[in-house]
């Protein structure tokens, strides 16, 4: 066994006196998809939004490489490779699909210090590098034709592979996909399936997937944790997780497609 | 970029220089005076314009800014007998500083708080530069005297516009060197949204700073342009109505364009003048124009012609690669063999 890439431990999300995260445990390994499932309400998203560091934890820890974050400002968290997408799709619709791309590159040009300024003035332009990055990833998606496209010229689904690009464009450790498929087709999902191994597999990466759509998290996962009402239920490998009776009658209701 | 576009370039750029250095022969005082106008008012509504337009802070604190450089650029050179050259930098220096501190507020307030602060700062400002007779001389104001160069004194409207025009001419090479790259972009994105913006790495409280001091820096560098092209620094020139003209040009011109400060510029500079005659007219005009832009521009006469493809679209980039590099570097091929994701033609 690997050591984790990032470790949360016993992480707690109180608002007022809700509680909506309980203690929840969930450790990502670099190569491997972990899928995260609940009802709605579940807190999934609150979750997700306590390790980026979009919302103060109460209580736990989150570790990553081995570094306590637990303390550390979401923009940081990004720098150092914590990158996600959102539930719905978070692009600026007046900048092309290069530039919103472009964003997902920021910490590594704003840290480039006074040599980074000097080349705002340079004659070859401040970005070239970067193009590169961009041009690559989209090549890799199958993106390239709406680079100069507007978003509000893309379809939905294009629109949701422009979000997963900015998220990987800076090849993060750690990616965190929140319900990805949710609008997209049989046909958008199976490469969403693809892509998702290929990140995993190839890049390395290690994906926290939150995600509705069953026929995809329970294929393209390698463990899955079930929340429900905040709490943690029960962890294991996808067979494991369908076949267990809480998650049954808690989630999936009867029937279970795996 | 093709052949002819690389010869095209310097053509346009050329002739465009060549029209603008000439326009001193086809004016008289008068209108040389209102052509010199736009070149400060050019500075001045790009400085809103990265504000409000790029970064979305509705900080109406312009006018304020202005005042500033203005008053800076009247003290250094008439009190103190300092060149233009030190003159106009240490005015946008010093209210870059005091622009920057104005981001304070900016970073825990929502927008209408803001707005009401930076209004107030406003205020307060003006109050400065009426009671602080020491230094301001209160509501007589402050004479400028002319610039000069080696001996060359740019007296008269003429020949101040050979100093406005390449000052002009800088600030917006300077914004456009800036907007494109990663600066303008996180502007963009804390506009749109700062969830966002935190999630790609991009720290939100730095970034605000950064566009409040750019934004205050232009609106000191237009000040001192036109503490020199009135000639006479006076409080009452950098209250309300100071700040509805510059919030006209960018409105009007475009929000988030440079293309939009300059036609914003040209035109509530020079349309009151040729409506001198009608003052009623004038007002009923301003009004109409902002209610329709309002409704039918949401980006302004710069975002339409755009549209349109008269104008180029603004990107926030410069040096645009449009087509992939030939892949060479061994070790990321294979991780990037097409998966083809986006096409959605099955």
């Amino acid at each position: 066994m690997t050591d984790p890439v990032l470790n949360v431990s016993n992480l707690t999300v109180r608002f007022g006196g809700l509680v909506a995260v309980d203690s929840v445990s969930v450790a990502l390994k670099a190569g491997k998809v972990h899928g995260l499932i609940g009802p709605n309400g579940a807190g999934k998203t609150t979750f997700f939004n306590a390790i980026t560091g979009l919302v103060p934890q109460s209580d736990g820890r989150v570790q990553y490489l081995g570094k306590d974050i637990t303390n550390l400002p979401a923009h940081r968290r990004a720098d150092i490779g914590i990158r996600r997408s959102f539930q719905s799709v978070q692009l600026v619709q007046s900048l092309t699909v290069l530039e919103n791309i472009l964003i997902g590159l920021h910490s590594g040009s704003a840290g480039k210090g006074w040599r980074g300024i000097g080349a705002l003035f340079g004659f070859e332009g401040p970005d070239r590098a970067e193009q590169e990055q961009v041009w690559d990833v989209a090549a890799f998606l199958g993106i390239e034709h709406t680079l100069f496209k507007s978003i509000a010229e893309l379809t939905f689904a294009e629109q949701r592979f422009v979000e997963i690009a900015r998220a990987i464009v800076s090849r993060p450790k750690v990616l965190m996909l929140d319900e990805p498929a949710a609008g997209l087709s049989e046909a958008e999902i199976e490469k969403l399936d693809r892509l998702l191994r290929r990140l995993a597999l190839e890049w390395g990466m290690a994906i926290l997937l939150v995600e509705h759509v069953l026929s995809l998290v329970l294929v393209v996962s390698d463990e899955i944790t079930v929340l429900d009402n905040g709490r943690f239920v029960i962890h294991g490998l996808p067979d494991e997780v369908a076949r267990d009776p809480r998650v049954k009658s808690a989630y999936l209701g009867e029937e279970v497609h795996a | 970029m093709d052949r002819t576009a690389i010869m095209k370039k310097p053509l346009i750029y050329g002739g465009l220089a060549a029209a603008l250095l000439a326009v001193p022969l086809l004016t008289n005082g008068y209108t040389q005076y209102v052509v010199n106008l736009v070149t400060v008012y050019v500075v001045l509504g790009v400085g809103l314009n990265i504000l409000l337009g790029y970064a979305g802070q509705f900080a109406f604190a312009n006018a304020a800014f202005m005042g500033i450089g203005a008053y800076i650029t009247a003290i250094l050179s008439s009190q103190l007998g300092l060149p233009f050259w030190v003159c106009i930098p240490a005015a946008g220096v010093v209210t870059a500083l005091i622009g920057t501190a104005c981001a304070v507020p900016a970073m825990r307030m929502a927008s209408i708080y803001l707005a009401l602060v930076t209004f107030a700062f406003a205020e307060l400002m003006v109050w400065v530069f009426i009671n602080w007779k020491g230094v301001t001389n209160g509501s007589n104001g402050i004479g400028v005297s002319a610039p000069d160069l080696f001996g060359y004194v740019f007296r008269g409207d003429q020949r101040l516009y050979y100093l406005l025009l390449p000052c002009c001419l800088t600030m917006l090479w300077l914004a456009s060197r800036i907007l494109k790259s990663y600066i303008g972009r996180s502007f963009v994105i804390i506009r749109e949204s700062e969830i966002v913006a935190r999630c790609n790495g991009i720290d939100v409280s730095r970034t605000k700073m950064i566009a409040f001091g750019l934004s205050a820096f232009f609106g000191g560098v237009g000040g001192a342009l036109f503490a020199y092209t009135v000639g006479l620094v006076l409080p009452q020139s950098f209250g309300l109505f100071q700040l509805v003209i510059h919030i006209a040009i960018v409105v009007l011109g475009g929000m988030a364009s440079l293309a939009g400060a300059i036609i914003g510029a040209l035109l509530l500079t020079t349309l009151p003048e040729f409506l001198r005659d009608f003052q009623s007219l004038q007002e009923v005009m301003f009004g109409t124009a902002l209610v329709i832009v309002a409704i039918f521009m949401p980006r302004g006469i710069a975002g339409a012609l755009t549209r349109f493809g008269i104008l180029p679209r603004e990107m926030l980039v410069r040096g645009i690669v449009r087509e992939r590099r030939p892949v060479a570097t061994p070790g990321r091929d294979q991780d990037l063999e097409p998966i083809g994701v986006g096409v959605t033609h099955d």
